[in-house]
């Protein structure tokens, strides 16, 4: 573990979760250790600044999971992040989600703004985000996208947040999220159902909340967040309390929190993790199985493959639209996350390919004729999760098969772009003509 | 302009290093070492591209053959291999039927695998001398047709011919059995000293067989009725 235990503290609030609050079964494996996939990713989404988009079936703690794991994280009582979190439904307003006119201002014929507790704290949830409108929707990923929450003439500026939302499957009360917005969620996971002995279990267990639960500090922070002092006192304010509350966390359930400064250096600690350079050349080749057209220049949404294409044994083939420039972003953030968390010193292969099923199972929109034909495969996944996890075994297997030569061809391209005489070098995959392509552009 | 493969600039593509190859190379290390010792084998006792079968000229190229062999580590698909580079390769210079059976007798018989089967049935010559001295334990099969000489001198082990053989087929063979599953040719089993030959075809004659059987399909013809070498069945 690394010098300062923040792994080990990180592991220990994943432990303390798993045996405590949200009984699961373990989902995925990396590097011979197995995780829940939603604490996992949470855990991340809160210590990365993420987004992440939890789906599953009504009552399986995607929203709880989500209040755990910011609640130790970011040191506030639970009380809290419920009176923040954002519920999606149809009437919700503007004025519920971000901010009012402080009306009694108003009837002096001053212009001022209540800031919601949701627009001013670090953690946002927002709970069933399908139910929620396109529009308010997009008015909240806006805002999460770029850390500013605009009202009337005023704004306020978050420095540091992370998102949380959840999505029940399509029922008669749904909208569809709509791709623009999906894209924007850095990772998708599903919180599942645990068996039914351990959901037995937290049936016998019903107040277990309580042990998150800090009624003085939480009417503190309710009125530090009401206040009228400016934002950036507000933050520090909030942080003296959060650390308090971290003490009391320490004291009653013995796990050590992270303040504001210890969550900082973790960050700048995964920031500093790069993709060795088998992993790099795998992302690469990954995007460009997911945006490649060798007949349209790039996917498109709009354009149907060519009968009889070459690359027909490629996702490119599969897939209706072309890979976002989100998705790398993604994929790296989540990737050093969890590469630190696992006190590695490099991104590698193995990282990358446990992280990037998550960050693709939102984004990629598979043609009909793929979806019927793998609907009714055995899986324990959801079907968007499963699609992606195979997507990512045969890209895998494509780049065991080459990676020597593709490494080379992009030292090659390297060394073209460096100003060597030397020719592309040429292969089987989207990923050599795409090297080609980079490589004209530069000689035009 | 942005390098876009800039972390790549300091790759440096090691050689491949594929199971394939590595098998390739070993393969072809261990086909230059047989190759080699048949050459020499070549050199010392064709001289004049003229070999004759006698007693001495076959112990002695046996002889040689055996100290060139014992320093190479092949297999049995190695041998199989060697057959056919004899006829196919422009690195072997000459086929003489009678050393390079000598030769490849030598190899099978200082094999690890106790059963060697060697598919000789494209080959266009039949090559002579093959299961010379095949010693007890071993099983010799051959797919296909063998020349003169075949299984002289067998010392225990078990030769199978799938095809026919031709002349002096068994003889001085001192144990063991032979089975050709077509026909034989003359002097069949000549100075025969113990063991049995089976046919399943037709035998063109016997030579002087001092002891053994010699069986035609599911006749006993030596011991029998034959008094006379080379009678014709």
């Amino acid at each position: 573990m690394g010098k300062n235990g923040y792994q080990k503290q990180v592991m220990e609030i994943y432990q303390f979760i798993s045996e405590h609050l949200y009984f699961n079964r373990p989902d995925m494996e990396v590097k011979g250790e197995r995780f829940n996939s939603a604490i996992l990713l949470s855990l991340l989404t809160s210590l990365k600044r993420g987004k992440e988009l939890i789906i599953g079936e009504p009552g399986l703690g995607k929203t709880t999971s989500a209040e755990f794991v910011s609640s130790l994280i970011y040191q506030l009582p639970l009380g809290v992040i419920w009176g923040s979190e954002v519920s999606g439904h149809p009437e919700q307003t503007e004025e519920k989600i971000i901010g009012r006119p402080d009306l009694g201002k108003l009837n002096r014929g001053e212009e001022d703004v209540v800031w919601t507790n949701f627009a001013q704290i670090p953690v946002k949830i927002v709970d069933e985000i399908n139910r929620l409108p396109e529009t308010k929707q997009s008015m909240i990923l806006d805002g999460v996208d770029r850390g500013n929450w605009e009202y009337l003439n005023e704004m306020i500026i978050n420095e540091e947040y992370c998102l949380f939302a959840t999505a029940n499957y399509q029922d008669g009360g749904t909208n569809t999220i709509i791709a623009p917005l999906v894209d924007r969620f850095d990772v998708m996971v599903e919180s599942r159902y645990p068996g039914p002995n351990l959901s037995f279990l937290i049936a016998k267990d019903r107040r277990k909340d309580h042990l998150l639960r800090h009624p003085q500090y939480e009417k503190d922070l309710y009125h530090i967040l009401k206040s009228k002092i400016p934002y950036e006192k507000k933050i520090a304010k909030i942080e003296e309390v959060s650390n308090a509350y971290g003490e009391y966390l320490q004291e009653t359930l013995g796990l050590k929190s992270f303040r504001k400064q210890d969550r900082d250096r973790i960050c700048t600690e995964m920031e500093s993790l790069e993709l060795d350079l088998d992993a790099s050349a795998f992302t690469r080749m990954l995007l460009a199985e997911l945006s490649f057209c060798d007949r349209y220049g790039q996917k498109r949404v709009i354009e149907n493959c060519e009968e009889g294409c070459h690359y027909t044994g490629y996702l490119c083939h599969q897939i209706k639209n072309c890979a976002s420039n989100r998705l790398p972003l993604s994929i790296k953030q989540y990737a050093q996350g969890l590469t630190w968390l696992l006190d590695d010193s490099e991104i590698d292969m193995e990282h990358i390919k446990s992280i990037a099923p998550y960050t693709l199972a939102h984004r990629i929109q598979w043609k009909e004729e793929v979806l019927s034909q793998k609907e009714r495969l055995q899986r324990d996944d959801p079907f968007p999760i499963f699609l992606a996890k195979e997507a990512v075994i045969a890209v895998s297997k494509r780049y065991r098969e080459q990676s020597d030569h593709l490494k080379d061809a992009l030292a090659v391209g390297s060394r073209i772009f460096q100003g060597d005489p030397l020719q592309p070098i040429e292969g089987d995959h989207p990923l050599y003509l795409e090297i080609k392509k980079d490589i004209e552009a530069r000689r035009r | 302009m942005i390098n876009p493969f800039e972390e790549f600039k300091s790759f440096s593509p090691s050689p491949p290093d594929l199971p394939m190859d590595q098998i390739v190379q070993s393969a072809e290390a261990v086909m230059d070492r047989i190759r080699w010792g048949y050459e020499k084998l070549l050199e010392e006792e064709a001289k004049e591209l003229v070999w004759m079968v006698q007693y001495n000229t076959i112990i002695k190229a046996y002889e040689l053959a055996e100290r060139y062999i014992m320093e190479i580590d092949y297999t049995a698909e190695d041998i199989e291999e060697f057959c056919f580079a004899l006829e196919n390769t422009r690195k072997i210079p000459y086929l003489i039927p009678g050393p390079a059976g000598i030769y490849i007798s030598a190899l099978c018989n200082y094999s690890k695998e106790e059963e060697i089967v060697l598919k000789l049935s494209e080959l266009k010559t039949e090559i002579n001398l093959i299961g010379f001295r095949l010693p007890k334990g071993k099983r010799l099969i051959i797919e296909g047709d063998t020349g003169d000489f075949t299984g002289i001198g067998l010392e225990g082990g078990e030769l199978v011919v799938e095809g026919s053989a031709k002349n002096w087929t068994g003889a001085g063979m001192k144990g063991g059995k032979i089975l050709i599953k077509k026909n034989i040719g003359l002097h069949t089993g000549e100075w025969m000293m113990g063991g049995e030959i089976y046919v399943g075809g037709r035998v063109r004659g016997l030579g002087n067989i001092v002891v053994g059987m010699v069986y035609v399909r599911v006749y006993q013809v030596f011991p029998g009725k034959v008094k006379y070498p080379n009678l014709y069945y």
